[in-house]
């Protein structure tokens, strides 16, 4: 039998690499929204584990809202990144140092 | 080790794997790839647990919309490649530490002692005829009708947001006008003119 | 499968608000640039409309419809009634503007409008799916409206780093969300209390609870999550900036509310501890850095943060009493944030950005009108009696005395002064320094006119406190 824990650590590790991703790939834009991906991927797995745990739809039907907000999300964050680029002609975040202080 | 066991530590083992990959390989294209096989592991985990509607849901929407759009994306804009690797080597430490403490937090606290089995036992398996389609679809148009009319705001959202601001008209692109295409005659266009026939010399 | 048909009724401004958002969307696609006005003056109708039914909902009752996820109480009533207002007048501010600068698009009035529907959605949301989805619709909204000033630079930079960090912070909040599901077994604000109230063990809901409350303190931008509010209040455009610095922190303060109190009531003593840290923390940083700052936007920003610290020591405080001085805070911030970014507006003109400090120097003898005027707003922000600023710490370190913690309000008044000093720099520069340039200041009317009604609303509201003192007592049902 798998435990229910078994599916909360995948999305614990899950969860953690993200995080770490998005550290080490400070300076890449694209590879930092598919962390974001990532993230949302892991809370899923989590919801759709509790709901089928607990017996109830109500994790399935709110992952169901995540992955809709997520793809709207990818793609304004992908509008974001094209005005970025026709601006800067990079999306190195190291570039992205006009703002500081 | 039960046939579903095996399934579930090949699909989530290979799940870990790419995304491990997704973060550290040097192309982004590669790990658009990687991030699709998270994906369809995924999408495998969530049939284990009887979530067929998701699963198939997420291979539709992210793998078939979401990452088309991240590579068109990645393919259109011109990424140099080498810079995009500085500063790897010098973040990879604090990275680390900063996952390993995160896994090992989030791993106390959703181990075996609070979500082992004998905690929560596993629920009996649904009947044949169960359609996780329809039990959605029943609750997403009544319970959930006040998120479900959100949501379709925020879609609109994005589209108006994309729209706004990508969309660029340059001065001096050439549009075709459907309109007046479709509603052209024979006689705009052809003319037919009659010459003086000329003869021999 | 059991279903009652929902209470339209309720959610008729949410309702009003949409439909009018998309008739702009289509009208907007059949006007010329020169009849763009008519965009502008249907989208403050809509705010107006949406006030006057918001009015007429008014009630003491509290009513759930949606099957329970929507909820309309009085709190619900006064902060959407503070949302119209507060963007009402971010667009008065900001029509000529946005004129000057090439922004005054149909798009930017249609995503204002959508994020005011996600900051109904926020405000009314009675399950942790509502409020994401309210979360969701403001912040998308917000994202694409910094990066709307497409040939900036700067503020593509700013809409960037906002998103990622944003999506970042929604990612941490559904964490925590889904932990709390698990444990309670409901998305439905009423079940989980009862859940978290019956719970006998409360590790996970704590676990859950950290993340819950990185996430709100993102969105708060509360210290130490606050990175993005300097960069995004700078980078993005006055307008933008006006907007998303005044009203969404009253969708913000309502999601703290629904998810602590309404939610995780029974959990008090924990999340006290985190709001403590937090308002400690966003009072220090906020205060100390703003000192350091030379641009007007930034320096505004951190005075913000600061102002949130005083707003979570509000709610930290866990009594109605609080809550109520927490709502009170939260509303005079948005009116004294109104008239600190308002003043930028004001003094900027096309091709000009009056955002550095030297800007405003030898104010006075340019305009004495507008020096006072600002005067006020920035010794209100001080929180110099008898201006409203002094009578809103005023009721926060009342509620924080009465709940015994005469410390924490001895915290919080030491870094107000230091604060203060800050607020009387500007006010040095106006009147004791000299301009650096001779030319009178010739604002335009209608924005000299609502920022001289927004700076004298901060003296008057301050002589005649207790109206709306009143309504938020009454709001939380005082």
């Amino acid at each position: 039998m798998i435990a229910l824990s078994d599916y909360l650590t995948v999305a614990a590790l899950l969860f953690g690499l993200s995080m770490a991703g998005i550290f080490i790939n400070r300076k890449n834009v694209i590879i930092l929204l598919m962390c974001i991906e990532l993230m949302l991927l892991a809370v899923n797995i989590n919801f759709v584990a509790f709901s089928h745990y607990l017996g109830d739809s109500a994790g399935q039907v709110f992952v169901f809202f995540i992955l809709t907000v997520a793809a709207a999300e990818a793609a304004i964050g992908l509008a974001i990144l094209v005005v970025l680029f026709r601006n800067r002609r990079s999306i190195n975040v190291d570039d992205l140092d006009t703002l500081k202080g | 080790m039960s046939f579903e066991q095996i399934l579930f530590y090949l699909f989530s083992g290979v799940l870990v794997l790419s995304a491990g990959a997704v973060i550290t390989v040097r192309n982004p294209v590669h790990a658009a790839m990687f991030l699709v096989l998270c994906f369809v592991t995924t999408s495998a985990l969530w049939l284990l647990l009887e979530a067929e509607f998701l699963a198939i849901t997420l291979v539709l929407v992210y793998v078939g919309a979401v990452m088309v759009l991240f590579l068109f994306v990645v393919m259109m804009l011109d990424i140099n490649l080498a810079r995009m690797r500085e500063g790897f080597a010098r973040y990879l430490p604090i990275g680390g530490i900063v996952a390993a403490t995160a896994v090992g937090i989030m791993g106390l606290a959703v181990g075996r002692i609070n979500f082992g089995l004998d905690v929560w036992p596993a629920p009996p398996a649904r009947a044949a005829d169960y359609s996780n389609t329809r039990e959605l679809g029943e609750q997403l148009y009544t319970t959930y009708v006040y998120p479900f009319e959100i949501a379709s705001v925020v879609l609109l959202v994005a589209i108006v947001a994309a729209i706004a601001l990508t969309l660029r008209t340059r001065p001096g692109t050439r549009y075709q006008k459907i309109e007046e295409q479709v509603v052209v005659k024979k006689s705009d266009r052809l003319r037919v003119v009659q010459l003086e026939s000329e003869g021999r010399k | 499968m059991n279903f009652e048909i929902p209470n339209f009724m309720l959610a008729m401004p949410e309702i009003f608000v949409l439909g009018m958002a998309c008739f702009i969307l289509i009208l907007d696609l059949f006007l010329s640039e020169r009849s763009r006005v008519v965009t502008y003056l249907l989208t403050q109708a809509t705010l107006v409309g949406a006030f006057l039914l918001s009015l007429g909902l008014y009630s003491s009752a509290r009513e759930l419809t949606f099957s329970d996820s929507f909820v309309l109480d009085p709190m619900a009533s006064v902060l959407k009634l503070a949302v119209y207002a507060a963007v009402f007048m971010v667009l008065l501010y900001s029509r000529r503007y946005l004129r000057e600068r090439g922004m005054f698009r149909g798009e930017f009035f249609v995503l204002g409008l959508f994020g005011v529907l996600g900051m109904m959605v926020m405000i009314s949301a009675h399950s942790l799916l509502t409020i994401y989805m309210g979360l969701e619709l403001l912040s998308l909204s917000m994202y694409a409206m910094v990066a709307m000033q497409r040939d900036s630079r700067v503020a593509a930079e700013a809409a960037m780093k906002y998103f990622i960090l944003g999506a970042m912070a929604s990612a941490m909040l559904l964490y925590g969300m889904s932990m709390i599901y698990g444990v309670t077994g409901s998305l439905e604000l009423g079940e989980v209390s009862a859940a978290v109230a019956g719970q006998g063990s409360q590790l996970i809901l704590i676990f859950g609870l950290v993340f819950l409350m990185v996430g709100v303190a993102f969105k708060l931008g509360a210290v130490p999550f606050h990175m993005w509010v300097p960069d995004v209040y700078h980078g993005a455009s006055t307008a933008v900036t006006l907007y998303i610095s005044t009203a969404p922190k009253l969708a913000a303060f309502a999601m703290l509310m629904r998810l602590l109190v309404d939610g995780l009531g029974a959990l008090q003593p924990q999340w006290h501890d985190i709001l403590l840290l937090l308002a400690i923390l966003s009072l220090g940083i906020g205060n100390v850095v703003a000192i350091a700052q030379t641009n007007i936007k930034r320096m505004l920003a951190y005075s913000g943060i600061s102002h949130v610290g005083f707003l979570l020591l509000g709610v930290l405080s866990g009594s109605p009493e609080g809550y109520a001085a927490g709502m009170f805070y939260a509303i005079v911030y948005v009116l004294m944030g109104l008239g600190g970014f308002g003043m930028v507006i004001l003094m900027s003109r096309a091709g000009f950005e009056a955002d550095q400090l030297e800007d405003y120097k030898g104010l006075n003898e340019r305009s004495p009108w507008f020096a006072l005027m600002m005067m006020f707003l920035m010794f209100s922000m001080a929180g110099v009696p008898p201006f409203i600023g002094f009578w809103a710490k005023l009721s926060v370190l009342q509620a924080v005395v009465d709940a015994n913690m005469v410390w924490l309000a001895a915290v919080a008044v030491l870094f107000s002064v230091i604060g203060a000093f800050y607020y009387l720099r500007l006010i040095k520069l106006m009147y004791f320094d000299g301009p650096l340039e001779l030319s009178p200041f010739r604002p335009s009317p209608d924005v000299a006119l609502l920022f001289s009604v927004n700076a004298l609303a901060v003296l008057l509201i301050g002589l005649f406190p207790s109206s709306l003192m009143a309504i938020c007592r009454q709001a939380m049902g005082l």
